[in-house]
């Protein structure tokens, strides 16, 4: 096998069909970029799930004075209803799944509020009184959010009981819809890379097809005549996923870690190591494609 | 070495078969002229021998090969047997006389150091080592035909196939070629040449298979093309 030739041939044929490959290039590229940040997008969505439905808690907002009549008909709640909430919790019903609670009084809630929201001016709207008393339930299994929400809505002097992962679900729900987005405009995309792949090589292999000819001739072995053509698509959608993977470290780098991550604190962040993961995935995904759709295209071209 | 039994051929789209039940027996060795009329069948029964068609009835040997059975991975092995020559040349226009005929070792994997044997010595069989940096198109067509017919026999094949050789050559050009290929059959190269030159068949004197309409309609030995077309 003469490596000189093949690679000569390559070189030739990319140089011949500047604009097809440049295009070949642009479209894995693209394509490839959209792959890759539905998978950052995915990963992330894991990330915070685990790190937030860990810490999601069900709260159980006790009635206030501010509270709305028709849920709190008898007003503030009583030390009665405290020690009844407080009684179930701890009955054997509920027990086995519930890790902690605690209680915060209207002070110590309006003291937190004032820490998550520092430096908001709602701060100096809101005071402690408005805030409702609220049991703060930690439970074993996040996902049984449900029985605690049952057990207690309804109760007199409960206001509302609210799973912190309903929350938490919606925007899921948002990231997961994007990410669903990104995967179908790639898929549209890597088809039509794969269409425009599997033209260029047809296009490439018509116009050496007098070189082609007499290599059947004298018999040249069909791999030897078929390998500078599957190069040929495998390099210009391997600069692609190249460029891809490059882009995806970049979206990481500096938009994620440089902005998000600095603008949302609290926020845990996928981090460079993955988008370095994700890399060779992208390209040998794009390299894949590209060797199946050249390989397919130039042997249709030579029995034809 | 050719052995073909009963072949037809019918190509799709045509009511008549381009070949009709041909059976044909060539030995090592054989100058063979095909003739008859443009359409009566050299050429497929030519790119039958190569296994560029396969019959759509009978049976084909070529070279101890089973042309219908043989896979299509082996093709390009048992193709390296065997040289071919056109009307047309076919020659690569991009690359001279050296390159046209180095190519074809190159791409079934010979070694340089092959190559910068095999190409002189086979330039100087035909008369072209002094041309051997010219381009196709500086060449006229004889010459052109001669770098043709080094570029078939440079890997010494066992078997030259030549489709209307001096088709596009004027009488004295074309009995230079024919004069190449006497010499290359005396070094026991087995030639099949399609041709209606009726002044080189007249004058060789060789084996003439006379087709029409897809049948072998005579199969003379040490005739004349007349000859061979009253035989029948």
């Amino acid at each position: 096998m003469k490596l000189g030739y093949v690679f000569g041939e390559v070189a030739q044929g990319l140089k011949r069909n500047l604009s097809m490959v440049v295009s070949i290039i642009l479209v894995t590229f693209l394509s490839l970029t959209f792959v890759g940040t539905a998978a950052l997008l995915q990963l992330q969505i894991g990330q915070m799930k685990n790190f937030w439905y860990d810490r999601a808690q069900v709260a159980i907002y006790l009635c206030s004075t501010y509270s709305p009549a028709e849920a709190c008909p008898q007003g503030e709640a009583s030390a009665d209803v405290k020690a009844t909430i407080e009684a179930k919790l701890n009955d054997s019903t509920l027990k086995p799944y519930v890790e902690k609670y605690y209680f915060l009084n209207h002070d110590q809630a309006f003291s937190q509020f004032k820490k998550e929201f520092a430096g908001n001016t709602v701060t100096k709207y809101v005071t402690a009184d408005q805030l409702n008393e609220t049991f703060w339930v930690k439970l074993k299994n996040p996902s049984d959010g449900a029985i605690i929400t049952q057990s207690f809505s309804g109760v007199a002097g409960v206001e509302e009981v609210r799973d912190q992962r309903s929350y938490l679900d919606q925007i899921f729900n948002v990231l997961n819809a994007a990410s669903l987005a990104a995967i179908g405009i790639a898929v549209v995309m890597l088809f039509s890379a794969i269409l425009l792949i599997s033209t260029t090589i047809r296009q490439s292999a018509f116009s050496r097809r007098r070189e082609i000819g007499i290599m059947r001739l004298v018999g040249a072995s069909n791999f030897y005549i078929q390998l500078p053509f599957i190069i040929e698509g495998v390099f210009a959608a391997g600069v692609g996923s190249l460029l891809a993977g490059g882009a995806v470290v970049a979206i990481v780098q500096f938009f994620v870690q440089g902005y998000l991550a600095t603008n949302l604190p609290f926020t845990n962040f996928i981090g460079i190591s993955t988008a370095l993961l994700l890399t060779p995935i992208i390209f040998g995904v794009g390299v894949l494609l590209a060797a199946t759709a050249s390989i397919v295209a130039i042997k249709r071209y030579l029995r034809a | 070495m050719i052995s073909i039994e009963n072949v037809s051929k019918t190509y799709r789209g045509s009511a008549r078969p381009a070949l009709d039940s041909v059976s044909l027996e060539i030995e090592k060795g054989d100058f063979v002229f095909l003739v008859g009329a443009s359409g009566s069948g050299k050429s497929s029964l030519l790119r039958m021998m190569l296994r560029e068609d396969i019959p759509s009835r009978g049976k084909i040997h070529v070279l101890g090969e089973n042309l219908i059975g043989i896979p299509a991975r082996k093709v390009p092995y048992f193709r390296r047997n065997i040289g071919m020559v056109f009307q047309d040349f076919r020659l690569l226009p991009n690359k001279t006389v050296f390159q046209n005929v180095a190519f074809c070792l190159e791409v079934i994997g010979k070694s340089p150091a092959f190559i910068e044997d095999a190409v002189p010595n086979v330039l100087r069989l035909v008369g072209l080592e002094e041309k051997r940096d010219r381009y196709p198109n500086e060449l006229s067509g004889g010459e052109q035909q001669r770098v043709a017919l080094a570029r078939a026999i440079v890997n010494k094949p066992q078997l030259l196939l030549a489709d209307e050789p001096t088709g596009n050559l004027d009488p004295a050009t074309s009995l230079e070629i024919v004069n190449l290929l006497e010499r290359i059959s005396q070094a026991g190269t087995t030639i099949v040449m399609a041709t209606h030159d009726r002044g080189i068949v007249d004058r060789l004197k060789r084996r003439v298979v006379v087709l029409k309409e897809g049948k072998i309609v005579s199969d003379e030995r040490g005739v004349g093309y007349e000859k061979a077309e009253e035989a029948r």
